[in-house]
């Protein structure tokens, strides 16, 4: 807690590593200060040192490598949404990105990165690139180290925001043909998703051959319900097949959230339908 | 400004631009914020985090110790200093229980959030750093939040020393209840539940307390709805006389009875700029601006109702959960509801019954639709309930039940006078609007689809203009016009607007009635230094009174101007016509400035026939009020009855519960329109409020009573997506005894729309029997509705 925090803005990666080695706590990484700056006007945080990391270009802009697609960490969800590469290899997340709330100031100064490290429940990003099988690049120290998002979610200690970096995003091109659907239940216009699912689902014939499903915003922290839905191979959609995807996506959610946006019943009751409302319509886009 | 009209006819009644709109869209308004002044500290309040509890001791060191700070004062050591805030409605005057309220609690708290200490500072961070540090002793007591179990035997008191947890109980009605009841074929009873909501405007309060030793007076910059009338309370807070207080109310970013005072940091404010000798701001934060309720009520309605659906007799013993006790006007909204029972309908045998309950949770204020929105609610959800059950149509069962357009005056049970109406007439305007027997079709065909479309109906009768003997709640009002040596006018007005236009429907009618250009008007609003005294804007006044008032001082100074032009143009007085600015006699023309000129520099020859300056002030008091009690002890403190009748078509998703609104009609009659965009965007605004209530605004608290509602991501307004296209036509039918045959129409709509959106739910689950009657309608509340049905009746094949 500081009155009269002070504020760094490191160029490039090295000086970043440096400034956040040399501190002790109370330090803050700020992007486009979509969520930081909020609770500082609302004085819920109020950091000792702001590490500001827009002017970092290594962690801006959207590439397409032999190894896959990658997102710099400041990208903002404006950039992700219009990118042709993602609209075109992962279009699940360029059409996630355009279904966060907020208006366009969000859209313009929110980044990927701040977005992903909130780890809010309610948030959209997550779920879809948890269904993508996202890895991360993360600075600490002066090491990078390569992590899968979903072991950064059972990672409590992971650090990031004050101790260490989002550099960037690993994303594998979706496969050719696969069918996707990013589903998100707001119950006003403006308000955050009370219930969302990503699904992607292969189709050989009408039989579903894979099938990639989260959902989000039931409970803490996004769930990948993709084993719990593996009986689903083999079939053909059906009414039959839509009742059990929703019947065995609410039995997921053990812990559901309860909060202003609905209870924890029908938080469970909506992970059902929303992750069957996915499903059916990624199965309609495949092929 | 451009000017609009058309050649022929006169500003009034026409769709003119507001003439102090443009600012605040271009950002060029000075709001109250906007004002700083040299050497301006900022405060910061310490609020108590919990809903009971006694205050042991108060360490303030922590915080005078950080840098920045000027002054760190408690409930105590400011009581050495000012006295309580006089209530603005105090209950005692009606025969209720009146509590003692301080701008900073003395040694008991009563509700989360109320102001415990302060810190001035000289920023406003500093400050609330500085307050964080401030460490209080509390001994937590068990609170009430209920209002049934506030009144339980063994309920703790929330004022101390009370000996129920009641401000007063008052009985609404007349008639032959028990006969109306025992002859009926059936009687319905309805539980209707009102949530706790309130309203936000986009700028919350804000208060600059300067004292100026020079004169030892002290002005108060401030969102401020009431300007003179606050400068009484100030007086007695402060221990200062009126004419040593100023009150100043710069552009007012929304207000819908929010800024009606009462409130603790108004006085604070100038105290602590008296104490310290230097200006102190306060502005309050989005979950401050939160802690402000309404219209928690749970209403018990029982209608006694024949086969046919008419009905013989209404009984409704409501309570209302008003939260700790306040000096702010917001507790008479209970009282209201019960005093506009039964509304639109004919009904002459009444047994309604009001309990004002207080509890542990935050105080109430004023809130657009004073409880009559809460009338409309309990009403209406009830209305179309018992045609349900009768299985007669919920339009039918109201047209048996208006009150017919021949009939008024109307001496309503209750004591009121409504004025004038056509409610049928309304109410056939807004199904003609929507296309109500379609959209049956339409419903028809949707449901074999899977689809559940529903049409719900809602009226609201809003009793408008209201005064209250013995209060500052007043009917009348005053204006000042003065034109200027060169013809501009200046039209200063006790009445003030909160955002909503009506100094251009003022202007409007003083451009008329004088027989100038609308853009040579410029009205002055919102101070007490300035402005003649008057009541400000509360319960759609400010254009009958407010417009009112400044007609009569326009004729008069027209008269004025008259006779000299005649004087000049050596012509009868008779013979002179004045209309935009343009005075002529038969061929004769002269110009308004001319005249002007020489009414102000020739008081020896030519204008001596007047008495200089070009200035008068009037009055306008309605009609229709009556104070005096009648033989059952009843007043009727209402000059006009405005009345909306609202159409909503919904669809609901089963699977979710979420409601979606399709389409929206209104047919509103406020009397005679000045300005039909005027009318309109307020029609509009309210709703945008009746979806609010209807579906999501909601202000919720844990079980210890601590609020749990605290920002715009829990308190969940609608957004500009959410609003369906609105078909509005208007019907009207004057008031015979005000000016133009006004009505008032800033305030109705937020009850009539909101029964509307969620008659027309329950009419989309008729199929699966569903009826809720608690607000709001939340996707969770309408699928958990829905699934109990659904588990009630497993046998129906829905969905
Ligand atoms: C009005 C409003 C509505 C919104 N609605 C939605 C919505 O509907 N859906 C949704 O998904 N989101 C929504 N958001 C949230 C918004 O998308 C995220 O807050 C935004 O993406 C955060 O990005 P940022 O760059 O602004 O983060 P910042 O505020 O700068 O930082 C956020 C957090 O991330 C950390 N951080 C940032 N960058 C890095 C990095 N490179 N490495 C390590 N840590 C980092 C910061 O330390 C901080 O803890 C909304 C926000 C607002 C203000």
């Amino acid at each position: 807690m500081s009155l009269y925090p002070a504020f760094a803005r490191p160029r490039d990666l090295g000086q970043a590593a440096d400034i956040m080695g040399g501190l002790s706590t109370g330090a803050m990484i700020i992007a486009g200060g979509q969520e930081v700056m909020p609770s500082v006007n609302y004085g819920a945080l109020m950091p000792e040192v702001y590490i500001d990391v827009g002017q970092i270009s290594a962690l801006k802009g959207i590439a397409e490598e032999d190894d896959g697609i990658h997102i710099g960490s400041s990208t903002v969800h404006r950039d992700v949404q219009d990118s042709e590469v993602i609209q075109s290899k992962i279009p699940l997340l360029s059409y996630a990105a355009a279904q966060i709330g907020g208006g366009m100031q969000v859209h313009n100064r929110g980044t990927i990165g701040g977005n992903i490290v909130s780890m809010h429940p309610l948030y959209d990003i997550l779920p879809s690139l948890l269904a993508l099988g996202a890895e991360f690049d993360v600075l600490r120290g002066d090491g990078e180290t390569r992590v899968a998002l979903a072991d950064l979610m059972r990672d409590a200690s992971h650090g990031l925001g004050s101790e260490s970096l989002l550099v960037r995003i690993h994303l594998k091109p979706m496969t050719p043909g696969a069918g996707w659907s990013y589903e998100k239940l707001k119950i006003t216009a403006g308000g955050y998703g009370s219930a969302n699912a990503a699904a992607i689902v292969t189709l050989d014939g009408d039989k579903i051959t894979s099938l990639r499903v989260v959902v989000g915003a039931v409970s803490a922290l996004p769930i990948d319900i993709s084993d719990a839905l593996g009986g689903c191979r083999g079939q053909a959609w059906s009414d039959h097949l839509a009742e059990e995807i929703e019947e065995k996506a609410s039995a997921e959610i053990s812990e559901p959230l309860s909060d202003h946006q609905g209870d924890g019943d029908w938080r469970r009751a909506m992970a059902g339908v929303m992750a069957r409302r996915a499903v059916e319509a990624a199965v309609e886009k495949a092929g | 400004m451009g000017e609009q009209k058309s050649e022929t006819e006169g500003y009034v009644g026409q769709s003119v631009r507001t003439i102090e709109g443009r600012a605040p869209v271009m950002g060029k308004a000075t709001y109250t914020n906007d004002i700083n002044f040299p050497g301006q500290l900022h405060a910061h309040i310490l609020r108590s985090p919990h809903a009971a509890a006694n205050i042991q001791s108060i360490d303030t060191s922590g915080a005078e110790k950080v840098a920045g700070v000027v002054r760190v004062v408690t409930g105590a050591q400011a009581a050495e200093h000012i006295d309580p805030i006089p209530h603005y409605i105090d209950p005692a005057v009606f025969g209720g229980r009146s509590a003692s309220i301080r701008c900073l609690a003395l040694d008991h708290v009563w509700c989360f959030g109320q102001p415990v200490a302060v810190v001035v500072a000289e920023d406003k961070r500093t400050a609330r750093y500085a307050a964080s540090r401030i460490v209080v002793d509390y001994e937590v007591t068990t609170p009430v939040i209920d209002s049934e179990d506030a009144l339980k035997d063994d309920a703790p008191m929330v004022v101390p020393g009370w000996d129920a947890n009641m401000i007063m109980q008052v009985p609404f009605g007349g008639g032959d209840v028990a006969q109306a009841f025992s002859s009926a074929d059936r009687v319905i009873k309805t539980d209707v539940k009102v949530h706790r909501f309130s309203t936000q405007p986009i700028e919350t309060r804000t208060y600059n307390g300067v004292y100026d030793a020079g004169t030892d007076s002290v002005t108060l910059y401030g969102t401020v709805q009431n300007p003179h009338p606050l400068r009484n309370v100030l007086s007695k807070i402060l221990r200062m006389p009126e004419n040593k207080i100023r009150v100043h109310a710069p552009v007012i970013g929304g207000a819908f009875g929010m800024k009606m005072h009462g409130h603790p940091e108004e006085g604070l404010v100038c105290f602590l700029s008296k104490l310290i000798g230097q200006p102190v701001k306060w502005v309050e934060d989005r979950e401050e601006c939160l802690l402000i309720g309404a219209r928690e009520q749970v209403h018990s309605v029982e209608l006694a109702v024949t086969k046919d659906g008419t009905i013989l007799g209404l009984k409704d013993h409501y309570l209302a959960n008003t939260g700790a006790p306040s000096s702010c006007p917001g507790w008479g909204m209970a009282f209201l509801t019960g005093l506009t029972m039964p509304g639109p309908y004919a009904v002459t045998n009444l047994d309604v019954q009001l309990s004002a309950v207080v509890t542990n949770k935050p105080g109430w204020n004023a809130s657009r639709g004073y409880g009559k929105e809460v009338t409309a609610l309990a009403l209406e959800l009830s209305v179309d309930n018992a045609a349900r059950e009768l299985g007669i149509d919920p339009v039918d069962m109201r047209m048996r039940n208006f009150i017919k357009k021949d009939q008024f005056p109307y001496d309503s049970p209750t004591g009121l006078i409504y004025d004038s109406g056509d409610y049928a007439g309304v109410m056939q305007k807004a199904l003609d609007a929507i296309g109500y027997d379609e959209w049956k079709v339409k419903q028809e065909k949707a449901r074999e689809e899977g689809r559940y479309l529903g049409i719900g109906v809602g009226f609201e009768l809003t009793p408008e203009g209201g005064t209250l003997p013995g209060t500052f709640v007043a009917g009348y009002d005053s204006s000042t016009v003065r034109v200027a040596p060169d013809g501009s006018v200046r039209v200063l007005t006790g009445v003030t607007t909160p955002g909503s236009g009506n100094p251009t429907g003022i202007a409007q009618i003083v451009a008329d009635e004088l027989g100038v250009r609308l853009n040579t008007i410029e009205v002055v609003q919102g101070d007490t230094t300035t402005c003649p005294y008057g009541f400000g804007n509360s319960s759609g006044r400010s254009t009958i009174v407010g417009g009112g008032s400044a007609a009569k001082a326009a004729i008069e100074v027209r008269e004025k101007i008259i006779k000299v032009a005649a004087a000049l143009m050596e012509v009868d007085e008779e013979s002179v016509s004045m209309k935009d600015g343009i005075i002529a006699s038969g061929d004769k023309t002269i110009d308004l400035e001319e005249v002007c000129y020489a009414c102000y520099t020739r008081a020896y020859d030519v204008g001596s026939v007047i008495e200089p300056p070009l200035e008068a002030t009037a009055m306008f008091k309605p009609g229709l009020v009556r104070h005096t009690p009648n033989e059952k002890g009843q007043i009727n403190p209402y000059p006009s009855y405005s009345n909306a009748a609202y159409v909503a078509i919904s669809e609901v998703d089963v699977n979710t519960g979420e409601v979606k609104l399709l389409k929206f009609s209104v047919a509103h009659d406020c009397g005679n329109v000045i300005n039909p965009i005027l009318v309109e965007g307020q029609a509009c605004g309210a709703i945008m409020f009746g979806i609010g209530a209807a579906m999501a605004e909601n202000i919720t608290f844990d079980e210890n009573g601590r609020q749990l509602t605290k920002n715009f991501m829990d308190y969940v307004m609608p957004r500009i997506g959410d609003v369906p296209s609105i078909d509005l036509s208007h019907h009207d039918s004057p008031n015979p005894v005000n000016y133009k045959g006004l009505k008032g129409a800033g305030e109705a709509g937020v009850g009539g729309s909101a029964a509307a959106i969620v008659n027309s739910v329950n009419n989309a689950l008729t199929p699966f029997g569903v009826m809720m009657t608690e607000t709001p309608l939340t996707a969770p509340r309408v699928w958990s509705a829905i699934q109990a049905a659904k588990k009630a009746q497993p046998q129906r094949k829905v969905a």
